[in-house]
């Protein structure tokens, strides 16, 4: 069920890993800045940040054998889908409780949507 | 800090002055921490130094539980700091909290000394009782065990009480649940059984559950309180974050757990669990994100505390490099199995504590000491404020060159001792003869001198912020 990583893979998967997070970190503060800016010529930037995550995932997954199993598979979509919606539903959330207390200011914001 | 003048003027209550006391502490044992890290760290290159009379042992278990105490001591200071404000009542019990302090410190003082007198002897039932239980992380002796519970319940009656007969606050709420488990999985560590996994098995709820739990909500209600007073951040919002924020932790972390269980001898499902909630537990990270932006962009950043909001901001940075990136390196089991144990893990420990848990308490002293020191003026062209800054750029300097160093030291580990020798007791003596790892612990130990600098311009930084400050603070609007 576990198939341990090459040596001479270690530093990929190392790399590839903290790409995942970085990329992912990426891609949310650039949605998120270019949502608060309403700059919208942003968000092409945050799906490349995006895009960044998708190939490290890939990376990731293919240098630590994730795909030669059906449940580290579905672990991959996961992380894919994860990270895609986390930024978009986090941002709802914001919408929604700075509009309870914040009527003006979030007014403008939502009309982003 | 506490025998420092304040102003008069300025009506601190009860749990205020006690918290100062543990702040006190607190900044000592942070003192001691650097210390024996530092000595540990000569012993890495010289294997010599001090053997016999401190042994490298002994210096390491003191370097971990001198940290483990200085945020506990750091945590309950900040609690008592905030609960009479947030719950609009005098403690209730504060002689007791006072008694239960200079038990607690003095239980500390005791167990230190037995450490450092008794390093050696026969391993018998009286040595877990009166001298360690040599568990790792959590070595103090069994009495100092129920009497680390019975502090923290009386900790949890003052905090309870207070918030019963006063205002029951959502951070309130969400701080008294919390405490309830953290007594509580503190027990998980306190019996043995004969089977080495089982045993293990409840250890990790201590070290993880504890500290990655119950410890990540504390630092979130401490983040919520800050972020009213420094920010002016509405109480509403932040409370509602709170709950949201507290949720994904949750979520995700409860049974990210399992990244422990991996070669413990649990059952294999144990990978499959650790490895999804593994790889689930930094999007909470990246989610916050989106709301630090978000709020940035509502709230101008207009601080009454500029030290305290740049601690606050380290924390932010910090847990998600330190738990988030650092952790993700290396939690899914496949490369697990050859970093486990090596100074990978050091370097991933290192910056996750330092970035989720030390900047906040030292934030929380920054809010503690402006109201001390009379509720002086903390924002911009403040007197003396190259202190503080340096000693945010030092610690911060130190901190990532010892993370650097101990990360190639463990990747070396990672490589020789695991992958190519394959575990032996030979691949061991390999890697730790390799210059790559020796050059690692020279690195870590310039970098320990650099923390050490930082932590000595900290101190002093504690010691006299605001003393010659004239001006009142900035007024936030807040609640």
């Amino acid at each position: 069920m576990l198939e341990p990583v090459k040596l001479a893979n270690f530093f990929i998967v190392f790399f590839s890993a903290a790409a995942v997070i970085l990329f992912g970190a990426t891609y949310a503060l650039i949605f998120a800045w270019s949502r608060i800016k309403a700059r919208p010529g942003l968000m092409p930037l945050a799906y490349v940040a995006y895009m960044g995550l998708f190939i490290s995932v890939l990376v990731l997954a293919f240098a630590a054998h994730l795909f030669h199993n059906e449940l580290w598979s579905f672990i991959v979509l996961l992380m894919l889908a994860g990270y895609l919606i986390a930024p978009h539903a986090i941002w709802h959330l914001c919408i929604g409780t700075h509009a309870e207390t914040e009527a003006a200011p979030s007014l403008n914001i939502s009309q982003q949507h | 800090m506490a025998a420092s003048g304040h102003s008069p003027a300025i009506t601190m209550n009860g749990g205020q002055k006690l918290a100062m006391k543990y702040f006190t502490v607190a900044i000592a044992l942070f003192g001691a921490q650097c210390l024996f890290g530092m000595l540990a760290g000569i012993q890495y290159l010289h294997p010599d130094f001090l053997f016999g009379i401190l042994d490298f042992s002994i210096n390491r278990m003191l370097h971990i539980n001198a940290m483990i105490v200085w945020l506990l001591f750091g945590f309950i200071g900040s609690v008592y700091w905030l609960l009479e404000d947030e719950a609009g009542v005098p403690i209730v019990g504060l002689p007791l909290a006072k008694l239960i302090f200079w038990v607690f410190t003095l239980a500390v003082v005791v167990v230190v000394l037995v450490f450092l007198l008794v390093q050696i002897g026969p391993g018998k039932q009286s040595t877990i009782w009166l001298i360690t239980e040599g568990r790792e992380y959590i070595e103090a002796p069994r009495w100092a065990d129920i009497g680390i519970v019975v502090c923290v319940l009386a900790f949890f009656y003052n905090v309870a009480a207070t918030f019963a007969r006063g205002r029951f606050t959502h951070i309130g709420g969400v701080l008294v649940m919390d405490l309830v488990a953290l007594a509580g999985i503190y027990l998980a560590g306190m019996f043995y059984t004969p089977n080495i996994s089982m045993d293990q098995h409840w250890w990790w709820w201590v070290i993880h559950l504890w500290v990655e739990a119950t410890w990540e909500v504390l630092v979130g209600c401490l983040m919520a309180y800050g972020l009213i007073k420094t920010m002016g951040v509405r109480r509403q919002i932040v409370e509602t974050w709170l709950y949201i924020e507290v949720a994904l932790m949750f979520g995700s972390g409860i049974l990210g757990l399992g990244h422990h269980y991996f070669w413990i001898g649990t059952p294999e499902y144990w990978f499959t669990i650790g490895g999804f909630f593994s790889a689930l537990e930094p999007i909470p990270l990246v989610a916050m994100v989106v709301h630090a932006v978000f709020d940035a962009g509502h709230h101008k950043l207009k601080s009454a505390n500029n030290p305290a909001l740049a601690w606050i901001i380290a924390q932010a940075f910090g847990n998600f490099f330190g738990a988030g990136v650092w952790g993700f390196m290396h939690t899914l089991p496949q490369i697990n199995l050859y970093t486990h144990g090596t100074q990978w893990t050091a370097s991933h420990g290192h910056l996750a504590f330092f970035g989720a848990y030390a900047t906040m308490v030292i934030a929380f002293l920054y809010i503690a000491l402006q109201k001390w020191r009379g509720n002086v003026w903390m924002g911009g062209n403040l007197v003396g404020a190259w202190k503080w800054k340096w000693a945010i750029f030092l610690l911060h300097a130190g901190m990532i060159t010892m993370v650097m160093a101990m990360l190639i030291s463990g990747y070396e580990q990672s490589q020789i001792e695991r992958a190519i020798e394959g575990s032996t007791w030979m691949g061991y003596f390999a890697a730790q003869g390799h210059r790559w790892f020796l050059q690692g612990m020279y690195w870590r130990q310039i970098g320990g001198w650099v923390f050490s600098a930082g932590f000595v311009l900290l101190a002093w930084d504690l010691l006299t912020i605001g003393k010659r400050e004239t001006r009142s603070a900035l007024q936030v609007p807040g609640e």
